[in-house]
């Protein structure tokens, strides 16, 4: 065994580096605890073991838990919730497309849908107006009331699901991009096989579960303190060494 | 003299190498499907000791080394996760991978279905079914039940491999992260109940490795200590023995 005292500190010193990720994590979930349509992400932490070195732990990859967020009822008929799989396709400002579950939309100026990061929700189909009240299907078509009462097909909201959704890659104001882990968006209306549904006067809450995150945090705040515990120690004892010769 | 000079300096050679193991132990007290290392520390060899008159005295010790390393394998708790590709084994038994290397061995149960339907591991590493064979998975729910049975919409897939060693801790070495590799091929029997939704956490103690901890430092902290004695006597012989008046 190639061992020496730095090697101990260094392994100790990047387990505190990789604890204080984590904690990065675990504190992102729980500030998303009341932010629609969020999906919890985990660091993924390995054993690091190359050529019967032993050097602690690496960091992975992230992933996001794809867990169903429960569905609240809201006044707005514009909030629209997916049971199920799938994502809202939403334009991003570089005109790339991202994927979202976040569904309270607004009508801006124009007539056109954008969700509360400010996104265009891409969909197929357009507004007659502004100033119309809408209404969608559980099956993604939209219907814009007239004046007259009457209800029009104006268009269709399809949804995008991924092959492991898992691997989709946050992007940040709880839009996803896709992947080379999570594969190529397939699109197709809410209710095909494989995909969800749409919920009008609906948001889906949060999947955090804040049981889970803060035992999450409690343990990880003891692994932290014993990890800077064998750093300290591996220090003194390093300073032992040096200072065994005396006069 | 010198003799218990080196036997001091090896009792502090030892502690650096548990302080080491402890080190990486605290390192993955949170990572899914680790097995603790343990070394304990035993004697060196002894030596005969001879009186000035060449009388055989006895045997004296030549300082302290580490024990081989052994992997516990005992059962780490599980942790309910939520997420339907987190699986861990219950009782004996190892997931089969399969890796560019050849087959690996794993406890650690984080698997995701990739773009092409295939269950992985987290670095990328098919999953084996208990014909050696990568698995490949349809979309949707999938259900895994405690004897490995894959199930899609109450339509059978396969059955996931687990693999049975007679005496892992003869027969599996570390190859990488957290994968056994073996010599020999898995010989053993055992009972193995796969929970889906958990994760088999790290067996590594908390309290355990505190008290082995204060134990390495102390130990080095004395075999230190023991260093500079022999070295002042070393130091008091030299500059007086053999002074005349």
């Amino acid at each position: 065994m190639a061992s020496s005292l730095f090697h101990a500190l260094n392994i100790s010193r990047q387990d505190m580096a990789n604890r204080l990720i984590d904690l990065d994590v675990v504190g992102n979930n729980l500030a998303n605890m009341n932010t629609t349509g969020f999906k919890a992400s985990r660091a993924n932490f390995q054993e690091l073991l190359e050529d019967q070195t032993r050097s602690g732990t690496t960091l992975l990859n992230t992933q996001i838990s794809t867990q169903q967020g429960s569905v609240r009822a809201s006044e707005n008929p514009l909030d629209w919730a997916i049971s199920g799989e799938g994502f809202f396709q939403v334009e991003l400002p570089d005109g790339t497309t991202g994927y979202t579950r976040d569904g309270s939309f607004k009508l801006d100026a124009e007539g056109r849908l954008v969700n509360s990061s400010g996104y265009y929700l891409v969909w197929d189909g357009e507004l007659p107006s502004a100033n119309v009240s809408l209404v969608v299907s559980s099956e993604g078509i939209v219907q814009a009331q007239t004046e007259e009462g009457e209800r029009v097909d104006v268009g269709t909201v399809e949804l995008a699901r991924f092959a492991n959704a898992t691997g989709l890659l946050a992007q940040g104001q709880n839009v996803f991009l896709e992947s080379e882990a999570s594969g190529e968006a397939q699109l197709g209306a809410p209710g095909q096989e494989g995909f969800g549904l749409i919920s009008t006067y609906s948001i889906e809450q949060s999947n955090v579960d804040m049981a889970r995150e803060m035992t999450h945090l409690m343990t990880l705040q003891r692994s932290f303190q014993l990890a800077v515990r064998a750093f300290q120690q591996s220090d003194t004892m390093i300073g032992q060494a040096i200072n065994m010769r005396r006069g | 003299m010198i003799k218990g000079f080196y036997a001091a300096v090896s009792g502090m050679v030892t502690n650096a190498n548990r302080q080491e193991l402890l080190s990486h132990n605290i390192a993955n007290l949170d990572t899914p499907g680790f097995k603790q290392v343990l070394v304990s520390i035993e004697d060196f060899m002894e030596t005969g000791v001879a009186s000035s008159a060449n009388r055989y005295i006895g045997e004296l010790g030549l300082g302290a080394m580490t024990t081989p390393e052994v992997i516990d394998f005992g059962q780490g708790a599980l942790e309910s996760t939520g997420n339907q590709f987190d699986l861990a084994i219950q009782g004996d038994g190892f997931f089969r991978i399969e890796t560019p290397d050849g087959e690996r061995y794993t406890r650690d149960g984080r698997f995701l279905r990739d773009s092409e339907g295939t269950l992985i591991t987290t670095e990328g590493f098919s999953v084996l079914d208990d014909a050696g064979q990568p698995i490949t998975l349809p979309d949707g729910e999938i259900e895994i039940s405690p004897a490995g049975l894959i199930t899609s919409a109450g339509e059978e897939i396969g059955s996931l491999g687990i693999a049975f060693f007679s005496d892992p801790g003869q027969q599996l070495t570390v190859a990488h992260g957290n994968l056994y590799s073996s010599e020999t091929e898995p010989d053993g029997e055992g009972t193995a109940d796969v929970a889906q939704y958990y994760l088999e956490m790290s067996n590594a103690d908390p309290a355990q490795i505190m008290a082995q901890l204060m134990q390495v430092a102390r130990s080095y902290e004395a075999a230190q200590k023991m260093v500079q004695n022999q070295d002042d006597l070393l130091g008091k012989t030299i500059s007086s023995l053999g002074r005349l008046a």
